[in-house]
């Protein structure tokens, strides 16, 4: 800082004030103010700071974007020469100074710097810290004894790996166990829960004490630390108020360390009697289809439903609003650098917030110019950013638009930075991805016409059909939902209570999203886990959820697959029928299981061929359905269906 | 009356600006603008290329302050008590003493003293 010499400054404050520089260039703010001087604070590891905010389950990355968004990024234009600091950059200073001579110092240390900040207390990282949770009386008492760095001391919570635990867990997972079990002697890790499709670890894992005495076993989620940061938000907006008295509760903030690229969660099980919970998919194939329908009813709708999906509102949106984030990005854009007030190329494609732009109509090697979307994600590693509207907090993203080979030695982005402008050439859209995610399925019918044919049945083809169901108005219902409600995120705690973990997509959302995404993934993991993967065995899989969904009844000597999907359909449409805006009306919940369906089609690496094949044809399926009540009067085109169907009948 | 508007981020954080009234008996004169633009004749100068050269005012009427859009580009917000990271847009909107808005970019506050 200009007003203080060198030597008025330790090596740390040196090295502070070189990373809030920086900063400044970056976020193109050219003044130095005290958003700068605490995020160098924050960068520098090792320090006061960065312990403090690890002590609160804060990641060091999160706090910084929390940061940026607040102020925003500036323009490219200069509106005054240099580089100022600001009027309250320079109270800040004068009172670090004041602090250090107290000390009897002449240089300005961490400490002093940051209580200059808490001191101040009118400037924008304590506004930011205080939004995030923050107990700030508490944390200035902290800042004003905490040592720097102090070394490993305490006990040692040894990682015991119970003989039943499937598979490994690598040195970082086993770092945030023992930070998050501090204090113990042992922590015993019991089961792992059946992966979701996200890149999180889930495990049961038992505390026990130095005398052997074990605490009740927690559920641990271990994963990327902005997801685990965005989770605990979530859990305090949506979900911490309204959950049933016996039940799954975040009670500490997330173990986020400074120096690992994971963070952890755990949900403590508040459960009436003794004994390990486990997830869904550890049970299915144990319980009948008409048990888990049951209990999915009796249970978890019944529980859980008082507080969330029963609190329905109306609400009348446009399909792609809620679901069109489940389809690959809309357009990967190659970035082409453009000064601010340069006029866009000829031929270049503006897409503007607000209205949602025809995507689908932009042409390969097009150059598109956005305007303020919303930063989803960024991975500088790859150089890419992923944009959206929406702020996929309160409103899901929607629109996605990858941007690659951004240099980030030269442009920073951000979580949450509405971008106001940027420019990139097409080379990649949705429909190619979503091709080759069809393609991989090596279809034995043909897939260019408008319809497929699967069997006897001519449904439309979801290749064809998703831009329009894309735009589809909804009358729907409205409500907390869980957001990724599958087997592996519904626990069966002791006496059969219903328990649900993971909130990282909670939101105020389309009801039947959930109930969508739950049958699409039961189905999938129920009836394709032990057929082969040809098309003729998912075709029988098919036809029975075919019949369920059309209502046709079984005779005896129909299979067991056949009566268990029927069963399982129906305990769901109980909960469907209930939720529906319109009673009787389950378009709203038909445009659900197709985009849901349509998502799980993309997931190459995750779910096997089976499931993936089952799920385009479900997908169809529900197209079908949807134009169906949608559209009464085309009941006359899709006759051949249903003549079909008598004639099954008539077989048996 | 007197009132202090404390820019709040940007370049300028941490400076106030002050303004008086003249008393007119009991009442405070009505129609008193405090006016907010980029441009050199606003009452409050802001150097922010996302404020519009007239941005935003802020009025008192009725006993109270208002705070009134005036046709901006990047719209006029206030804090958001439900989301810190969403604000609310503004086109007229009663402020509270002490409240935080945003003009452009910049955020600013009002606070409010001496005798109505």
């Amino acid at each position: 800082m200009s007003d203080f010499s060198r030597d008025s400054l330790s090596d740390f404050v040196r090295d502070v004030m070189i990373v809030a520089r920086q900063e400044a260039h970056r976020m193109r703010h050219y003044y130095i103010g005290v958003e700068h001087l605490f995020i160098g604070l924050l960068e520098i590891k090792g320090g006061i700071t960065t312990s403090l905010l690890a002590d609160e389950g804060l990641l060091i990355e999160y706090v910084i974007d929390a940061i940026r968004r607040r102020t925003s990024k500036g323009s490219r234009d200069r509106l005054w020469p240099d580089l100022p600091n600001t009027p309250r950059a320079k109270i800040i200073m004068d009172i670090a100074q004041e602090l250090a001579f107290e000390e009897g110092r002449k240089n300005i240390q961490e400490r002093d710097l940051l209580m200059a900040i808490l001191e101040e207390n009118d400037n924008i990282p304590m506004r930011v810290l205080n939004a995030l949770g923050v107990q700030m009386a508490q944390f200035r008492e902290n800042a004003r004894t905490r040592q720097v760095k102090r070394g490993v001391t305490g006990t040692f919570t040894k990682v015991n790996i119970a003989a039943t635990f499937e598979g490994d867990l690598d040195t970082d997972q086993m770092f945030i166990l023992r930070r998050m079990f501090y204090g113990y002697a042992e922590v015993r890790v019991e089961t792992r829960l059946t992966r979701g499709f996200s890149s999180a670890v889930v495990l049961i894992a038992t505390p026990i004490h130095a005398d052997q005495q074990a605490d009740a076993s927690v559920v641990v989620k271990i994963g990327p630390s902005d997801a685990i940061q965005e989770e605990a938000i979530r859990y305090d907006r949506y979900v911490k108020n309204t959950l049933p008295p016996l039940t799954a509760r975040l009670e500490d903030r997330p173990i986020a360390p400074d120096n690992s690229n994971y963070a952890a969660l755990k949900y403590t099980l508040l459960t009436d009697m003794q004994g390990h919970s486990v997830d869904l998919g550890m049970v299915m194939n144990e319980w009948t289809a008409l048990e888990l329908g049951n209990w999915l009813y009796d249970q978890l709708y019944r529980t859980f439903g008082y507080r969330w999906w029963k609190q329905s509102r109306r609400y009348v949106f446009e399909a792609w609003k809620e679901y069109e984030w489940l389809l690959p990005p809309a357009l990967t854009l190659q970035y082409i650098d453009t000064p601010d007030n340069a006029p866009p190329p000829a031929g270049t494609v503006i897409i503007k917030p607000g209205k949602r732009p025809k995507l689908e109509e932009v042409e390969y090697g097009a150059v598109v110019q956005v305007a303020n979307y919303i930063v989803q994600k960024v991975d500088p590693d790859k150089g890419t950013i992923w944009l959206a509207l929406g702020d996929g907090m309160n409103t899901p993203r929607a629109c996605e638009i990858e941007v690659t080979s951004i240099d980030f030695s030269q442009d920073t982005y951000f979580r949450g930075e509405a971008v106001e402008k940027i420019y990139g050439r097409v080379w990649r859209t949705r429909h190619e991805r979503l091709l080759d995610a069809v393609r991989a399925l090596e279809a034995d019918f043909d897939l260019k016409g408008e319809m497929i044919s699967v069997g006897a049945h001519r449904l439309p083809n979801p290749l064809k059909a998703y831009t329009l169901m894309l735009e589809q108005p909804i009358e729907g219902a409205l409500s907390i939902i869980h957001g990724d409600l599958h087997p592996g995120n519904i626990l069966i705690g002791p006496n059969q209570s219903a328990l649900l973990i993971d909130f990282a997509h909670t939101r105020s959302g389309h009801t039947l999203y959930d109930w969508a995404n739950l049958e699409v993934t039961l189905l999938a993991d129920i009836f394709t886990k032990n057929i082969q993967p040809d098309w003729n065995s998912v075709r029988e899989v098919f036809e029975h959820i075919y019949a369920a969904y059309n209502g046709h009844s079984l005779r005896e000597t129909d299979t067991i697959e056949a009566h268990a999907i029927q069963q399982l359909v129906e305990s769901l449409r109980r909960i469907v029928r209930d939720c529906v805006s319109s009673p009787g009306k389950l378009s709203e919940f038909y445009i659900g299981v197709f985009f849901c369906s349509m998502r799980a089609v993309t997931w190459e690496n995750t779910l096997p061929l089976a499931g993936r094949r089952l799920l385009f044809l479900l997908a169809a399926l529900a197209a079908e359905q949807f134009r169906d009540e949608v559209k009464p009067d085309s009941r006359d085109k899709s006759s051949n269906a249903t003549a079909t169907d008598q004639t099954r009948s008539g077989e048996g | 009356m007197q009132v202090t508007i404390m820019f709040m981020s940007g370049v300028d954080d941490g400076r106030s600006l002050h303004f008086e009234s003249e008393m007119d008996g009991q009442f405070v004169h009505d129609e008193w603008t405090i006016r907010m633009g980029r441009e050199n004749d606003n009452d409050v100068v802001l150097r922010d290329r996302f404020t519009s050269r007239h941005h935003a005012r802020l009025l008192w009427k009725q006993n109270s302050w208002w705070l009134e859009d005036q046709k901006s580009t990047n719209g006029t917000f206030v804090e958001n008590d439900d989301d810190f990271f969403n604000d609310t847009r503004v086109q007229l909107l009663p402020m509270q003493e002490g409240q935080l808005f945003r003009v452009g970019r910049t955020w600013l506050r009002i606070e409010v003293s001496g005798p109505l």
